[in-house]
């Protein structure tokens, strides 16, 4: 899987690529800013861009706007977005999109190595990646006549996971059960909440989001 | 020879003249000389002696000039009285020229200059027609006057015909030009503010009527209405060409009488006068100036504000204000803006701000009040959004110093575990590197927590916090002094930081070699200063920093002052009240 890096701390860009090759993947290149960025993609046409938020010249929502055009230009680049805050509503601006391959981050992930390689190569592959932060703010606020209530525990845990772009069998082996287990879940947490069901990993996300959202 | 040997000898001559004048008249044989010789040399003296009085009470204006001449052109028609023919023509040439004069008086009054090309176009005119046509009616041989007079000496052409159709178009001319006269008169009175109107009004008017009747005169005479009917405008004129000097002296009189009024009516109104704003209602009304502006003196700031406590300028020169400063035991306390018309009665205007000093002195201490206010919502303002400003630049300092050490931090720790098992000396490099991440990221959260308070401040004072600053600085600083008890925590705050920025802006832009800071306490201020040897040209308007500090400043009371003249260094000072305790 190829990959182009964007922060603008040097430190943490050659951190990150060690990182990232260290797990298999190439890091074709690095940019410091949201201009360089553009051009090192249409170059090298990766399938994940890695971007920092805030970035020169106006240190504010550069990466967020390279993401949106990244994902217009070249759709087939998928784009994971990190940030050292992360924001619902850049969250929902970010993965509105009807495709996939579309990702959003805390900075610190970057700490547990597994899940955050297992991040990108899902968003490369075209899956998303919520920060559980933001999946557990969604789920965290309050609602009248909460169907979320009605959810069993473990119902809550798969659609959490869900919510962060996990397929069927990446929440089996996180909650260590069987997939056909997550699969009843799944089908009783959309009966639930009343969404119709899909298979598409990322169109479940768009559902779920959307429904926590309103 | 100075002016008023000038004067007097002027008036000397005045005198001689008119006697000069007299003695014609009684020689004469003319049918009316006796009245003549008495009312013409009253006439002469009248204006010259009234325009000697002007001239020397007013010798900037050319007022009391012109009427002094007007004096002076009467005595040129006096040969007509002579039997002589020779004589007679010359006097009667210049019979008319006095009107001239007067209306060129009239329209240069009151300070005796034409400003107007216009104006001047008329008076030039006027001039031209009383001499032209008296010239062409001599030299053609016309109708000299209805009365027998001495032969005409000076006929060149004998022509009445020619002679009579030019006194027709003559009067003509004159009627038109008593016309413009008029109406440049009517123009002007309802142009003229209040007190402009107080001291053109006599004048004017009676210069009207005289002008109107000669007008009226000279228009009888030329549909051909009998000279009985033209009498009535006749002497109507006359009255008012008798009356106009001494129009114009009650003019004089009546502005001291109507000052000792307005003096008067004023103290009355100021001791009934207890709403905010009635001293200015009071002097407009006793000035006579609606216009009238209040300003009241902070000698704090040196500059005045108006009674809401507003900054105010005072209007420029030539902006047709004139201004009137007020004091009190010597003390500035306000001034006057008003119709510069007044400037002419400075005395009215001195005394009338004198009888209310002592309202305006209440009205300062009331406006002094608002400006404070003023000032401390703005600074409050100020504050607010330099705190805010402050908070996004903690903000911006955090997401890019410690927090992102910490990323890396955890990066480096995440990376170092995996390798723990396989490559444990790889694991140990990325430790240490995890390591110095940590160091770091806690070394500027010291920096950052210091930059919103150092702790070293509030637990051993300003010295103690000064010593911090000063070693941290990029150049050689020198304590030049430092109060060795502590101060008010406020005032010690509000110190820091001014000596924080300043150090900062030496190490930033000052390019110096060397740099010195001052606390000291003087008249129960403390002064704060940095003191550098750079570039200098360091501008307060531009950069948040000073303007910051000016706002930290106003919050305590305190003045920030800015000496930066590019080459010689620049000065940071503020004053920051602190009573000895």
């Amino acid at each position: 899987m190829r990959v182009v890096l964007a922060d603008d701390s040097v430190l943490l860009r050659e951190g990150i690529a060690r990182l990232l090759e260290e797990a298999g993947l190439e890091v074709v290149a690095q940019a410091g800013d949201a201009g360089d960025l553009l051009r090192k993609v249409n170059a090298h046409r990766p399938d994940v861009a890695v971007v920092d938020v805030r970035m020169p010249p106006t240190h504010t929502d550069e990466g967020l706007k390279a993401a949106a055009e990244i994902r217009e230009r070249w759709p087939e680049t998928g784009v994971l977005v990190l940030s050292q805050f992360v924001e619902e509503a850049y969250a929902v601006e970010l993965l509105a999109g009807d495709a996939g391959g579309i990702g959003y981050l805390l900075k610190d992930r970057v700490a547990d190595l597994e899940r955050f390689v297992e991040a990108v190569r899902r968003v490369g592959q075209g899956g998303s990646a919520l920060d559980p932060e933001v999946v557990a703010r969604l789920l965290g606020r309050h609602r009248r006549d909460d169907p979320l209530a009605e959810l069993t525990p473990r119902e809550r845990d798969v659609l959490e996971l869900m919510a962060e772009g996990r397929s069927n069998h990446a929440i089996a082996e996180g909650l260590v059960v069987t997939d056909r287990a997550v699969e009843k879940h799944v089908t009783s947490i959309f009966g639930k909440l009343g969404l119709p069901p899909t298979q598409d990993d990322h169109r479940r996300v768009l559902a779920v989001l959307t429904y926590l959202q309103a | 020879m100075n002016l008023r040997t000038q004067l007097w000898l002027l008036a000397a001559l005045g005198v001689l003249l008119a006697a000069l004048g007299s003695a014609l008249l009684l020689s004469s044989d003319a049918r009316e000389a006796p009245v003549w010789a008495l009312a013409s040399p009253f006439m002469m003296l009248s204006f010259i002696g009234v325009g000697l009085f002007a001239w020397w009470r007013r010798p900037h204006s050319g007022f009391g000039a012109l009427m002094t001449a007007v004096g002076f052109v009467f005595f040129l028609s006096a040969p007509m009285a002579s039997d002589t023919p020779a004589l007679y023509g010359l006097g009667y040439v210049f019979s008319s020229l006095y009107l001239g004069t007067i209306v060129h008086m009239l329209l240069a009054f009151p300070e005796g200059r034409l400003d107007r090309a216009r104006d001047r176009w008329i008076v030039g005119g006027v001039y031209a027609l009383v001499l032209g046509a008296n010239l062409v009616l001599l030299l053609l041989d016309g109708p000299l006057e209805d009365d027998s007079h001495p032969r005409n000496a000076y006929v060149l052409v004998h022509a009445p015909g020619v002679a009579k159709v030019a006194l027709g178009v003559a009067e003509g001319l004159g009627v038109l030009l008593a016309g413009a006269v008029i109406a440049t008169f009517v123009e002007r009175w309802r142009a003229a503010t209040a007190p402009e109107r107080r001291s053109l009004g006599p004048v004017l008017w009676t210069g009207t009527g005289l002008i109107l009747g000669v007008g009226l005169s000279v228009g009888l005479d030329l549909v051909g209405a009998g000279s009985t009917v033209a009498l009535v405008p006749d002497l109507a004129a006359l009255a008012c060409l008798l009356a106009l000097p001494y129009v114009f002296l009650l003019g004089l009189g009546r502005r001291r009488w109507f000052a000792a009024g307005a003096i008067g009516s004023l103290i009355q109104r100021l001791s009934a006068a207890r709403r905010t704003g009635g001293v200015r209602e009071a002097l407009a009304e006793a000035l006579g100036d609606p216009t009238l502006r209040l300003l009241y003196w902070l000698p704090r700031d040196q500059r005045y504000v108006d009674l809401e406590g507003r900054a105010v300028e005072l209007p420029a020169d030539g902006a047709g204000r004139g201004v009137t400063e007020v004091r009190a035991e010597g003390r500035r306390i306000a001034a006057l803006v008003h119709d510069a018309a007044l400037l002419d009665d400075p005395d009215l205007v001195q005394a009338a701000g004198a009888a209310a000093a002592l309202a305006l002195e209440n009205e300062r201490l009331g406006a002094e009040l608002r400006a404070r206010v003023e000032e401390l919502e703005q600074s409050r303002a100020g504050i607010i959004a330099f705190g805010l400003a402050e908070r996004r630049r903690f903000e911006r300092d955090l997401h890019d110093g410690a927090q992102q050490r910490l990323v890396a931090l955890g990066l480096q720790v995440g990376m170092a575990r995996a390798k723990l098992r396989d490559d444990p000396s790889a694991a140990g490099e990325l430790l240490d590197g995890a390591r110095e991440e940590l160091r770091q990221a806690q070394q500027e959260l010291r920096e950052l927590a210091r930059g919103l308070h150092p702790a070293v401040l509030t637990e051993r004072g300003l010295g103690a916090a000064v010593d911090g600053l000063v070693q941290r600085a990029t150049v050689p600083v020198e304590i030049r002094c430092m109060p060795p008890e502590r101060l008010p925590n406020a005032v010690e705050t509000v110190a820091y930081f001014v000596l924080a920025e300043g150090l900062t802006n030496v190490a930033k832009y000052a390019g110096a070699r060397h740099a010195s800071v001052a606390v000291e306490r003087v008249n129960g201020h403390a002064v704060v200063e940095v003191r550098d040897d750079g570039v200098g040209g360091a501008d307060p308007a531009a950069g948040t920093g000073l303007r910051g500090l000016a706002d930290r400043l106003a919050a305590v009371d305190g003045r920030l002052e800015i000496l930066s003249p590019p080459g010689a260094g620049t000065v940071v000072r503020a004053r920051i009240p602190c009573a000895s305790s």
